[in-house]
């Protein structure tokens, strides 16, 4: 018997995703001491608020990473939601419409880069990456370039209104959040993700239908980010083709600083959303610092070495 | 040539190596044989500079050495050919033979002219007829395993270490084998020579030493010793000893339970033929590479046939998947236990219950904490040494996570068990309980089928055995017909008894 079998309670607060969790209360503390306007009732607002699509991405994206794979489309899925978004006459009565379709451009693109991967055997990058590609073309296509019209009401006040200060957004992200939890980590579909992204022969040997979680994993991606891509729009309030732009890249690394490995198999929901959160944070104690935004992109890529190098270490 | 004295070693769970002491002299090939995990490859590593002793001493022709690394002892002569290869498939033979030795114009430039022509003389030393223009990937194994030692030749060779190398290899390419072998006898070069197959130890070794859980047990010339002085003292105790009993009536009138018929995997299995019955374990033997594993991985729907039939309990099974087998009561336990059967990152209880998560499930949910009883039980069941449902069982020794993968199984396949390799890298008293456990299962009605290179294993526990050769099912043996001598025979060569040997 191995000592490592032997874990102390220390060690074991220690696995799982606790470590960023503590990351990220630090961070916290330390942002809000060193720049008190950081902890301010309308910049914790603010960052919940940017914090809402971001998570809702990274909850998909989660999926797919502990597969083994990435989704690279979720930001070309983000901004033709947001095009769907204005697409229609701009008042309430099409929010039903909006959602019906945006939902249903997520389920297709998901389908697309599931079949791509699960079928075809394409790799995960380029399947998502072409899938990516095509969305775009189809999106510049619709719009003629230039998209316009307005976002409802109803999604502004989603993207944008809080609740005594907490974010309707911020709102929907949690319930996602504890959805995705649920099923990732009590559901017999969670422990088939985990076994598939922890050996795809493996699994396909005790008689898991790899093909399936596969493409499961991929539409709830794509899902995940349509709605996000309608949170976002009712955020930005005006609409471009490029709605959520970096957000595939900023999901990938939220989920990775949050524990989940990009070799698959390991991590969970909660890690991934603390990753995100630490994240926002850190864009938003850069500015309050008053460094240049382009500070943003360096330390970003500072994080994600120094999560890199502390998960190796660790496994 | 090269001694190594009362040398230790352990890593994090097992001690290794306890004491060893081994010497190889110049002209001669020294066996050096002993169950898995008897620690000749953790010698071996030290020998060749991979690992470090915690305790003991080299000595290389004649004054103590310190390996500092691998580069160091090849340096000075000491190579090692490992059982995978360790070659370039999509580079030349002469570039594989100087790879990391390149041969340079002025320039600074790879001198291909130079490579190609010191190559051939290379080749042509060890007496091998290949161009050293052609993809090493194009070639036979056991030219590929030519290069290996061409590799070797290139610098002065002087202590040779082949780890198992006829694994891979049959027949009249193993005495080409050993003729090199025997001409770099001549030249004075120590061998050490790593096998399982005693019939090949005496066919070509002049001394043998054997090991056993990490321990010296014995050396002696070839000459002076007895195939079974050998194997008792590789297994510590008589070879009886190691097996259940077989019932006493076994009728040849059992049931059958799983036929496969004419089954084809292009390039790798041939028109090949099985029938199990209920009750009974059959060995699938044959040297590595010969299909077998293909063939039980077509019959389990984990590889696709191109061409035959499989009949479960007298239903034909038109597209065999997995999940349509398990489902039939079928399991089976892939040799490559870490990357095929183990869920590495998940604990023991996750482990047992995967191919029957739908009986854990309620409206979709997991019932972990029945789940986790249920692991309990079979930890207790299998006498499987962990801390518990929730240990990982990255941390467990190889022993104990066949056993777990044999739990996963045990109670949901009620009707055909397949077992590859089941006991290897596993020790000894792991190994006795695993053969319980398989005895025991045929007991309650399993048709048990166990593919196995280790031929104890072979002839003391299959009821059954068949036997393949290059893809195809090469004969069966059935009761006393069982022997070493007739598996090897039909394993090697299409007349029985006909074995090729070394005079």
């Amino acid at each position: 018997m191995s000592a490592a079998a032997i874990r102390t309670p220390v060690q074991r607060l220690l696995q799982g995703g606790t470590p960023i969790y503590l990351f990220l209360v630090v961070l916290i503390v330390v942002a809000g001491v060193a720049a008190p306007a950081f902890l301010s009732a309308g910049n914790v607002s603010n960052m919940l608020q940017q914090l809402a699509p971001l998570g809702i991405v990274v909850i998909g994206q989660t999926f797919v990473i502990l597969l083994g794979g990435l989704d690279l489309s979720v930001a070309s899925v983000m901004a033709t939601a947001a095009v769907a978004a204005t697409s229609f006459s701009g008042r309430d009565r099409d929010v039903p419409a909006i959602i019906g379709v945006t939902l249903a451009i997520g389920v297709l693109v998901g389908l697309a880069n599931g079949l791509l991967v699960a079928k075809r055997r394409v790799s995960p990058f380029l399947a998502t990456l072409a899938v990516m590609v095509v969305l775009q073309g189809l999106r510049f296509t619709w719009t003629h370039g230039a998209p316009s019209g307005n976002v409802p009401g109803l999604l502004r006040a989603l993207g944008s209104q809080t609740w005594h200060g907490l974010p309707y957004a911020l709102m929907l992200m949690l319930v996602l959040g504890a959805g995705a939890a649920v099923l990732l980590h009590r559901a017999t579909f969670g422990r088939r993700v985990y076994l598939v992204g922890g050996g795809p022969v493996m699994a396909r040997l005790v008689g898991i239908d790899t093909d399936r979680i596969t493409i499961a994993v991929y539409v709830i991606s794509a899902v995940m980010a349509a709605i996000a891509g309608l949170v976002l729009s009712g955020y930005v309030g005006i609409v471009d083709n490029f709605v959520g732009r970096g957000f595939e890249l900023d999901s990938i690394v939220a989920a990775v600083i949050g524990g989940v490995a990009l070799s698959g198999g390991r991590g969970t929901i909660g890690g991934a959303l603390a990753g995100a959160a630490v994240l926002i944070a850190i864009f938003n104690a850069v500015l309050l610092f008053g460094l240049p935004v382009q500070a943003q992109i360096i330390i970003k890529g500072v994080v994600i070495v120094a999560a890199a190098a502390f998960y190796v270490k660790r496994h | 040539m090269l001694t190594l004295s009362n040398i230790h070693r352990s890593f994090p769970g097992v001690r290794a190596l306890a004491g060893v002491t081994f010497e190889v002299r110049a002209g001669e090939i020294h066996a050096l044989v002993g169950e898995n995990g008897a620690g000749k490859s953790t010698l071996t590593k030290i020998a060749a500079g991979v690992h470090q002793p915690e305790a003991g001493h080299i000595a290389f022709d004649g004054a103590p050495v310190v390996w500092t690394s691998p580069g160091h002892a090849k340096a000075r002569g000491l190579h090692v050919i490992y059982q995978e290869f360790v070659l370039f498939p999509h580079l030349s033979v002469a570039e594989n033979i100087f790879i990391g030795h390149e041969r340079h114009t002025r320039l600074g430039t790879i001198d291909r002219g130079r490579t190609r022509a010191e190559a051939r003389d290379v080749l042509t030393r060890l007496g091998v007829d290949l161009d050293p223009r052609s993809l090493v990937r194009d070639l036979s194994v056991a030219d590929q395993q030519m290069v290996e030692i061409a590799k070797a030749l290139v610098h002065n060779v002087r202590v040779l270490f082949l780890d198992e190398p006829t694994a891979v290899i049959s027949g009249h390419e193993v005495e080409l084998l050993f003729e090199r072998l025997r001409a770099l006898r001549a030249q004075g070069v120590a061998i050490v020579y790593i096998s399982h197959r005693l019939e090949e130890i005496f066919a070509l070794c002049d001394r043998v030493t054997v090991l056993k859980d990490g321990q010296h047990v014995l050396t002696a010339p070839v000459a002076e010793i007895s195939r079974e002085r050998i194997v008792s003292a590789m297994v510590g105790r008589d070879l009886a000893e190691l097996f259940p009993p077989r019932p006493a009536s076994l009728r040849a009138d059992r049931p059958v339970v799983l036929e496969a018929r004419n089954v084809t995997l292009p390039g790798r299995v041939h028109d090949a033929s099985l029938t199990l019955r209920a009750g009974t374990i059959t060995g699938l033997a044959g040297m590595i590479g010969s299909g077998r594993t293909e063939l039980a991985m077509a019959i389990f729907g984990g590889l696709k046939m191109s061409a035959g039939t499989l009949t479960i309990d007298g239903r034909t099974i038109a597209h065999p998947t997995p999940a349509a087998l398990i489902a039939l009561g079928v399991g089976l336990v892939s040799e490559d236990r870490k990357g095929q059967g183990l869920a590495m990152l998940l604990d023991v209880a996750a482990n047992i219950s995967a191919p029957a998560l739908a009986r854990f499930s309620r409206a979709g949910l997991l019932d972990r904490a029945r789940e986790r009883a249920a692991a309990e039980a079979e930890i207790a069941a299998f006498r499987i040494a962990c801390r518990g449902a929730a240990t990982s069982v990255a941390v467990m020794s190889g022993g104990n996570q066949q056993k777990v993968l044999l739990a996963r199984w045990a109670r949901i396949c009620r009707r055909v068990l397949i077992l590859d390799e089941p006991t290897r890298g596993v020790d000894v008293g792991a190994k006795v309980e695993i053969y319980r456990i398989m005895r025991a299962l045929a007991a309650e009605g399993v048709a048990v089928l166990m593919i196995s290179s280790e031929l104890p294993e072979i002839v003391g526990l299959s009821d059954h055995v068949v036997v393949m050769r290059e893809g195809h099912v090469a004969g069966t043996l059935e009761g006393a017909a069982i022997t070493e001598e007739a598996v090897i025979a039909l394993a090697t060569s299409h007349a029985p008894g006909g074995v090729e040997r070394a005079a």
